[in-house]
């Protein structure tokens, strides 16, 4: 892993935030230094009819959240380590082993705790204030309510605190249930709410004034699998109308199904911020598996083996399984070879390209 | 899931900060066990004083003179009276008549007051009961926000947090002054004639009090974990211990300046310290000066410490 991982360099970073498509991986020039990658945007493609095509790309264009090289102590103990961090509209996941630093990013965003160097801005505003509050939506992991209250009347307070008019909160509050799905389940006392639900409410909290940014700490946990379906397409929503979402999630395979962008977080430190296939791409040290099927396997084999990347070959019913140091450099080969002998080719595929096998590389198999 | 695009309304900070308020007003409605523990204090309170009242207690009809081995001050009244049925010369009838009138008015008038608020007012309620009283709100605005997790909701709105802790305070002062000013009130009602004279005199001492004490203890709760433990003890030792002791140590205490202004509003009534070369009493211009002074000083320092205090407990 290198020495320092996230990208300090604005030029870079913007680049990478602006430019760079999601799977275009391979054409782009990225060192094993800058391991800072691209962002994905707001799926314009996607964006559905009663969402203004400026709104959103304007939402995009702008800075959503803003960490300038934040160091943050408890004591002696770091919790987070010179981060550089920009993220725009779109969805990002933030995975990491426990202690790695994602509570102390998130509650650094949401203007819980100030950085001891550097700074966190919300939508240009200093995190810690309550203008850039105005822009933030935050759905804690913890949830406690004011149990004697219903979800509705919990909801309406919230908005009101927001600063609308009892009428407005109602009507927000209704709008909102509706959107999580809460709708006629608002009215009993929060006391009485199972897990999936309170992670409705809670999400709905954060939704009520239509911040430009979220914070979502695990809302995934606890949530049944219709509920999580529910909440992944309203996530994908609200980032197509140009918000943007930083999700901390353990549950990874949830997460690669919201998304392909994560920042994954090790020793307080960002250690990876892409897409998957990215980060995957830069630790041109690290074996990548591919499983590769052909009529003529052994011939194949034999070709592979020349390699000076190739780690290790095995047969594996019909097909191999190669282990290499430098994907584009198997691929190239591949290629290659499928004309050159010729190969009919059945089967391609990398098998640990996964956020599984990716954070475990990086965190040196402690995943969180 | 449905999307339905919100509705579109420009909040206000004003409203919002208003909101607060008023959501922090009912939250505060909640009874908790120090809540509890002072209504059971007042519950306590009320029927001592009440015992007393119906036992006509508050005068000095009952001191026995010499101390303990005596006959009291009231059977000794009896025998002036009696006295009077000997046919005197009409000037010893009159110097008997005023003897027995002034002794009957400093047994069954004049003492009751001094002895009431000695022993209720300055006593159990400036120096106990009140900041109990006021310790059990103005602790749990912050610190029970805190333990329950749920501050989060609030510090994660669109409010400043100086605004925060001003919202909390005002939310808090209306509960702590029904429970002081309440509470005063029906200890002063049970006590009878007395009581009735000595809440009209002490009230106003009462609010001040009520005021710097809810911004003490807001100020602990917003800057101590276990601010109700603490406020206990300071309640305990300095304002009840140490707030007696002679010297100018309690001049550190609230209780003292708002007794100092409960003595001059008590002056006309020949209320004051019992010994006042010890006592060492403040005018009320500089108590008055010192509560409010001491209000408004202990709000700002909160506002400063909420607004740069980050809560690990609160997640």
């Amino acid at each position: 892993m290198p020495d320092s991982v996230e990208d300090a360099n604005p030029r870079r970073a913007d680049r990478a935030l602006t430019a760079a498509p999601t799977d275009g991986v391979r054409d782009e020039a990225i060192t094993p230094a800058s391991i800072t990658l691209a962002l994905p945007r707001a799926v314009d493609a996607a964006r559905p009819a009663d969402i203004p095509a400026g709104r959103a790309d304007q939402a995009a264009k702008q800075v959503a959240l803003r960490f300038d090289r934040v160091s943050k102590w408890y004591g002696p103990v770091i919790g987070l380590n010179q981060v550089t961090l920009e993220l725009r509209s779109g969805i990002t996941g933030l995975v990491g082993h426990n202690g790695a630093g994602k509570s102390t990013l998130l509650r650094l965003a949401a203007g819980q705790i100030r950085p001891d160097l550097g700074a966190v801005h919300i939508a240009g505003r200093h995190a810690w204030t309550a203008a850039a509050k105005r822009h933030l939506g935050y759905c804690p992991e913890h949830d406690t309510f004011y149990e004697d209250w219903s979800g509705r009347r919990f909801l309406e307070g919230m908005a009101q605190l927001c600063g609308y008019s009892r009428a407005q909160a109602r009507e927000r509050t209704d709008n909102t249930l509706q959107l999580v799905g809460m709708r006629d389940r608002a009215d009993r006392p929060l006391a009485g709410y199972s897990k999936g639900m309170r992670q409705r409410i809670k999400l709905a909290q954060a939704l009520l004034h239509d911040p430009e940014l979220l914070l979502l700490d695990e809302p995934l946990s606890g949530i049944d699998p219709i509920g999580r379906r529910e909440s992944i397409a309203l996530f994908r929503e609200l980032a197509e109308r140009g918000k943007c979402l930083l999700i901390s999630s353990h549950e990874l395979e949830e997460l690669e199904k919201l998304t392909d962008h994560v920042a994954i977080m090790a020793a307080g430190r960002i250690a990876a911020v892409g897409t998957l296939p990215q980060i995957r791409a830069v630790l041109d040290g690290h074996p990548l598996t591919i499983r590769i099927a052909c009529d003529q396997n052994q011939r194949l084999a034999g070709a592979l083996w020349q390699l000076d990347h190739i780690v290790a070959i095995e047969r594996d019913h019909d097909s191999l399984l190669v282990r290499s140091r430098n994907p584009h450099g198997f691929f190239q080969k591949v290629t290659e070879l499928a004309i050159t002998l010729p190969l009919e080719i059945h089967h391609l595929e990398t098998l640990d390209e996964r956020a599984h096998d990716v954070l475990d590389y990086l965190l040196g198999g402690r995943r969180g | 899931m449905s999307s339905e695009s919100l509705v579109d309304s420009a909040p206000s900070p004003w409203r919002a900060w208003t909101n607060l308020v008023l959501l922090s007003l009912r939250r505060q409605a909640r009874a908790h066990w120090l809540v509890w523990v002072s209504v059971g204090l007042l519950a306590l309170s009320a029927f001592i004083v009440h015992i007393n009242t119906s036992r006509g207690r508050w005068t000095m009809g009952h001191f026995r003179s010499p101390r303990r081995s005596g006959i009291t001050f009231e059977q000794r009244l009896v025998q002036v009276k009696l006295a009077g049925q000997v046919p005197w010369s009409p000037e010893a009838r009159g110097v008997h008549f005023a003897t027995t009138a002034a002794w009957a008015t400093v047994t069954h008038i004049t003492s009751a007051l001094p002895r009431f608020s000695n022993w209720i007012v300055f006593f159990l309620f400036a120096t106990f009961l009140l900041p109990l009283w006021t310790l059990s709100f103005a602790t749990e605005a912050l610190g029970r926000e805190r333990e329950a997790q749920t501050l989060i909701w609030t510090l994660v709105r669109p409010i400043p947090r100086p605004a925060i802790y001003l919202a909390k305070y005002l939310a808090l002062l209306p509960w702590c002054l029904a429970f002081n000013l309440g509470g005063l009130f029906l200890l002063c009602w049970l006590g009878g004639e007395p009581g009735r004279t000595a809440f009209t005199l002490y009230w106003p001492a009462a609010l001040w009090g009520t005021l710097a004490f809810a911004a003490l203890f807001h100020l602990m709760g917003a800057s101590l974990r276990r601010a109700g433990i603490v406020a206990l003890l300071y309640a305990f030792f300095l304002e009840t211990v140490a707030g007696n002791l002679p010297g100018n140590f309690k001049r550190l205490s609230i209780s003292f300046y708002m007794r100092c202004l409960m003595f001059e509003h008590g002056q006309d009534y020949g209320i004051g310290p019992e010994r006042p070369w010890i006592y060492l009493p403040v005018s009320d211009t500089t108590a008055w000066l010192v509560l409010a002074g001491a209000t408004a000083a202990l709000l700002v320092a909160g506002m400063v410490v909420f607004s740069r205090s980050e809560y690990l407990d609160v997640r």
